[in-house]
């Protein structure tokens, strides 16, 4: 009964197939090296916003790319619980071979955060992999509030009521000192 | 009555007096008045005259003259109010009801008028010649008497003088203390009716006079005869006509003088001022109307210059005759008549009276004409190019009175009333709105004026959805984007697109800085400043281009919106393209490129690339594909070769995103698309081809038993009648198992087929699952109505929504969602943010696929609604996270 008399103007995509490899020159200047960096960062940027991870999140700041701030909630069932602590990362010109700089901005009573806000982490130091990317350092930061190293301890007042959860809310409740990024 | 006219200096006089001297005087002074009586009453009667003379001598001899005078003249008004000014008003007594009751219309016979008046006139005057001869008496009598006592007769002239100074005063104040209201009117109705009927007479002659000019062009009507017929009236007398209208000009003349001789020279005055601008306007609506394609400007002031002007001329001329006679009177004219702008004055000057009168007249045909085009001027507007004449009426009538602010703001109350409603369509808006720009481009040249008249539809077209696209179909299509006004051709925004190809060389040459200094110097000599009505925020006039395509754009806003909207049909266009056929849409991105520059239009450079490209791929294709078949290779067993399979390869990353959507096609037909597409892997290496099945255009033929029907549909369409190539019936959810498509998508789209009356629809029990069935036969004929030919080609006109691209507004809510993230990102961060530092920082850093394009008005329409729905809160400017 019906034949077919035409298939016509159906659309295919033409897919450029490994194309863009090994487009760069061997001896990449510093600036590409720059240019990547940016590139690296906005596509971190794009992947951390469209995530949707909840109690993380990170924003360059105005306009240097390189300096982001952070905010990071404390997890549920933690003695962190409904606090907000901010970050500020600073990434290296050689990101991501080497680690951004973290810092928290607000204080926070932590065995393993000192009274400046540096982190004693190590993925932020010699475990570091150019594999992570912003959204696992902020997940990482999170994770360690409620689990703290007591072994290596910076803040070793925290390490030691540490063990005593109800005494320890108590002193981040007292402590904390909300939006003094 | 002596008593009463004793005064106090008499008194004195006759205090010195005796007894004898004073019977003398009592007697002297009845007779007098006896005789004065007598004089009055005696119609024309001198016979009293010596008696009159021997009493007036006697009491001149007492030194009584001021008594006499005043009992004369006071006589004389008596009589004069008594009997004469009575019987004058009586004569218009009749008209006084019509008067009141029917002022707007002419109830009186203009004829009837005209008799009454002339005869009430004549017979005033008549009285009034009579009496100044009785005061002349008195004149002559006194000068007689001071004569005989030898005395100077410089005195006398002076005392003449005198008397009939008072008595003239007399007589109009007491005609004007008794005036009935309706007499102006009847006067203006006089005047009416007298220069219409030599308005008809000069009309007469124009015509005869064309007659004989234009017997060659016979076909002309009769405005463009009156037109050709100009001035130059003294050539154009006919004798006798001549001699009538000279016998109605010293008609009217008379009547004009008599009306002055009685002291109503203001009101005449303004009586056949009235007349006449009453004529004016009366011819200038006549020949105005509602006709707005011809000029009417030159013949309005032809006509001027022929009827109204010849007969102030005429008369003017008359009265000069009587310049002496007038000079009398001089003392009573009204302040009124003093204005300069009467031009009364002019008397004894006719060419300056005359040329006061002219300017008067020719102001006020101006403004009567600009009044009537002004308020028509939207319907002018909407017959733009063949109204543009009356738009140069209107030009010139405003630039003699200066009254653009009043076109401004009737114009735009008149859009907001009839154009910027609901009811109007986008298209016919944005029509408008070119017709408005190219219309006041003519009147006014530096563009002030259509600024203000432009801004109020601009804003309304903002708030309008469809207006980028409309604008888009504007610019693209020849036929101005009305598919019902494809008369409207002309007014296309294409062809603006052509004309501004030149006049961007030419603002090229204009903002060139090495301009010389000559060059320069002449510049700056033809500054001339913006009108008073520009407003300073707009910047000065050399900025002000009027440019029709970038007013049009400035509705949008950003060229960019354009742009991307022109994208998605020019993709929507191209893919249902079924020829490679592209010549009309690279001229017109061409000429797009001009004016938007060539990096925006690059990724619709690529499309059109794209199906060049196509077009010899796909020949390529075919060409090795013909070359297996000769050698044997197995193609014909399907009976489908590649020669029936056109592909259209797209850059996908350039085109707007595509709708997608599974669909399952025949067997066949998917074999010969991976066949094209291995061939293609073959030639394009290291390039695949990743079918859009769902897209194109399926032309299929439907053979019957008794006839076959062609149609050009879409292939999920194809795809679903192919399936009942086997099976001639389908429940829904097996069929659309079958054409992968879920079973609503099915149930929409078989409905073309249905329609069609290929297909019938049955509900089962179960009512979510339906039963279609072929039609077979022709009982379908009523449906389809005329379709019983066999051989027919349908264009499928596709359901509202179902488009190939998606949307621009689906797309910038997709991208919109990107952004809120962003903005939900930087506001967790930063606590509170201003909306142009949110603004920058998305410019900033949302660099990915697609970049933030938005502009801060769209952004903060956004942000509006985030605020609007609760996820953020606006405090002193400032954007918050609602926590």
């Amino acid at each position: 009964m019906a034949t077919v008399n035409g298939y016509q103007g159906n659309t295919p995509v033409a897919a450029p197939a490994g194309t863009a490899a090994s487009k760069q020159p061997v001896n990449a200047a510093k600036i590409v090296d720059t240019q990547s960096v940016l590139k690296r960062l906005q596509s971190e940027l794009m992947a951390l916003m469209m995530s949707g991870d909840s109690g993380i999140s990170a924003f360059p700041e105005e306009d240097n790319i390189f300096c982001w701030k952070g905010t990071i909630q404390g997890s549920k069932d933690t003695v962190f619980e409904g606090t907000e602590y901010k970050l500020s990362l600073s990434f290296p010109n050689d990101y991501p071979f080497k680690p951004p700089k973290v810092k928290f901005e607000t204080g926070c009573f932590h065995p393993n955060v000192d009274v400046y806000g540096n982190i004693c982490l190590d993925i932020l130091q010699d475990k570091w992999s150019s594999a992570y990317d912003v959204r696992t350092i902020l997940i990482s930061i999170q994770s360690l509030l409620g689990e703290p190293n007591i072994s290596s301890p910076l803040n070793s007042q925290a390490a030691q009521l540490w063990s005593n959860q109800e005494e320890y809310r108590k002193m981040v409740e007292k402590l904390y000192k909300p939006g003094s990024a | 009555m002596e008593e009463s006219t004793s005064q106090p200096c008499i008194l004195e006089i006759l205090e010195t007096l005796g007894e004898h001297s004073i019977q003398e005087i009592i007697e002297s002074y009845n007779g007098f008045c006896a005789a004065t009586q007598s004089l009055l009453d005696g119609a024309g009667n001198l016979s009293a005259g010596p008696e009159f003379l021997s009493h007036v001598h006697s009491l001149c001899k007492h030194a009584l003259q001021p008594l006499l005078r005043d009992h004369f003249l006071r006589s004389l008004e008596e009589s004069f109010e008594k009997i004469s000014v009575r019987r004058f008003w009586t004569y218009f007594d009749v008209y006084s009801k019509v008067a009141v009751l029917e002022k707007n219309k002419t109830p009186i016979n203009d004829d009837e008028v005209q008799i009454v008046l002339c005869k009430a006139l004549e017979e005033i005057s008549l009285e009034k010649q009579y009496q100044e001869k009785c005061l002349y008496m008195l004149v002559h009598a006194l000068q007689s008497y001071k004569e005989n006592l030898l005395e100077g007769e410089h005195n006398l002239d002076s005392e003449s003088k005198y008397l009939f100074a008072k008595y003239q005063l007399m007589v109009s104040s007491v005609l004007m203390a008794s005036l009935p209201l309706h007499f102006p009117e009847i006067l203006h109705w006089y005047f009416k009716g007298r220069l219409e009927e030599l308005s008809a007479i000069m009309d007469g002659e124009l015509e005869d006079k064309n007659e004989l000019q234009d017997k060659d062009d016979m076909d002309l009507d009769e405005k463009g005869k009156s037109r050709a017929g100009e001035m130059d009236v003294d050539e154009c007398y006919n004798h006798g006509q001549y001699l009538e209208k000279n016998k109605l000009v010293k008609h009217i003349g008379k009547t004009v003088r008599d009306l002055r001789s009685l002291g109503f020279t203001s009101m005449t005055e303004n009586a056949y001022a009235s007349a006449i601008f009453s004529l004016l306007k009366a011819k200038v609506h006549n020949l105005a109307g509602d006709d707005y394609r011809s000029s009417v400007l030159e013949s309005i002031k032809g006509w001027i210059q022929v009827v109204p002007l010849q007969f102030l001329n005429a008369l003017l001329a008359y009265l000069g005759d009587s310049v002496s006679y007038d000079s009398s009177s001089a003392g009573i004219k009204s302040p009124l008549a003093s204005r300069p702008s009467l031009g009364y004055h002019g008397v004894d000057i006719p060419s300056e009276g005359l040329i006061r009168w002219q300017l008067r007249l020719e102001y006020f045909a101006y403004e009567t004409l600009q009044d009537l085009r002004i308020a028509k001027l939207f319907e002018i507007i909407v017959d733009y190019p063949e109204s543009s004449p009356a738009i140069e009426d209107l030009k010139q009538c405003l630039e003699y009175t200066g009254q653009h602010s009043k076109l401004v703001e009737s114009f735009i109350s008149a859009l907001k009333y009839r154009l910027l409603t609901a009811g109007a369509s986008t298209n016919d808006i944005l029509h408008q709105y070119v017709s408005t720009i190219k219309a006041l481009r003519t009147i006014d040249p530096t563009g002030v004026f259509l600024e203000a008249v432009g801004e109020p539809i601009r804003e309304y077209l903002r708030g309008r959805k469809d207006t980028i696209k409309c604008i888009v179909t504007m610019l693209t299509d020849g036929t101005g984007g009305n598919p019902n006004g494809s008369g409207n051709t002309g007014d296309s925004l294409l062809e603006e697109l052509n004309r501004d190809e030149e006049s961007q060389e030419n603002v090229g040459i204009d903002d060139d800085i090495n301009i010389d200094d000559k060059q320069a110097w002449i510049n700056a000599m033809r500054w001339e400043p913006d009108p008073v009505e520009a407003d300073p925020l707009k910047g000065s006039r050399s900025r002000r281009k009027v440019d029709i395509l970038g007013m049009v754009v400035s509705i949008i806003g950003s060229k960019d919106q354009l742009v991307n909207e022109y994208r998605v049909m020019l993709a929507e266009k191209l893919l249902n393209k079924s020829d490679y056929d592209i010549d009309s849409e690279i001229r017109t991105l061409e000429l797009l490129k001009i004016h938007f520059g060539e990096s925006s239009m690059q990724r619709c450079e690529i499309m059109l690339n794209d199906l060049i490209d196509s077009k010899r791929t796909n020949t390529n294709i075919k060409a090795t594909a013909k070359k297996l078949s000769q050698t044997g290779a197995d193609l014909e067993e399907n009976g489908a070769s590649l020669d029936i399979l056109n592909a259209t390869i797209i850059s996908s990353n350039f085109w707007p995103p595509m709708q997608d959507e599974a669909l399952i096609v025949p067997g066949s037909v998917d074999k010969l698309l991976s066949d094209y597409a291995k061939r293609f892997n073959v030639i394009k290496t290291p390039r695949k081809l990743l079918w859009k099945k769902n897209l194109g255009t399926v032309k299929l033929e439907l053979q019957f038993d008794d006839r076959a029907v062609q149609f050009s549909v879409a292939p999920v369409h194809a795809a679903i009648i192919v399936q009942f190539q086997d099976q001639t019936s389908w429940t829904s959810k097996n069929l659309a198992a079958a054409i992968g498509v879920p079973v609503d998508v099915l149930n929409r789209r078989i409905n073309f087929w249905i329609s069609k009356g290929i297909l019938a629809e049955s509900v089962r029990s179960d009512s979510n699952d339906h039963i279609y069935t072929l039609v077979e036969g022709m009982v379908d004929s009523s449906k389809t109505g005329g379709n019983s030919g066999s051989c027919e080609e349908l264009l499928v006109g596709d359901e509202e929504g179902e488009r190939s691209v998606a949307s621009v507004e689906d797309q910038i809510r997709n991208e919109m969602t990107i952004y809120e993230k962003f903005i939900m990102g930087m506001l967790t961060n930063f606590g509170n943010m201003a909306l142009d530092r949110i603004h920058n920082t998305l410019k900033m850093f949302c660099v990915a696929d697609p970049p933030y394009d938005k502009s801060l008005q769209q952004l903060q329409s956004f942000l509006c609604g985030l605020v609007s729905e609760e996820k953020l809160e606006l405090r002193d400017g400032m954007y918050f996270l609602k926590k």
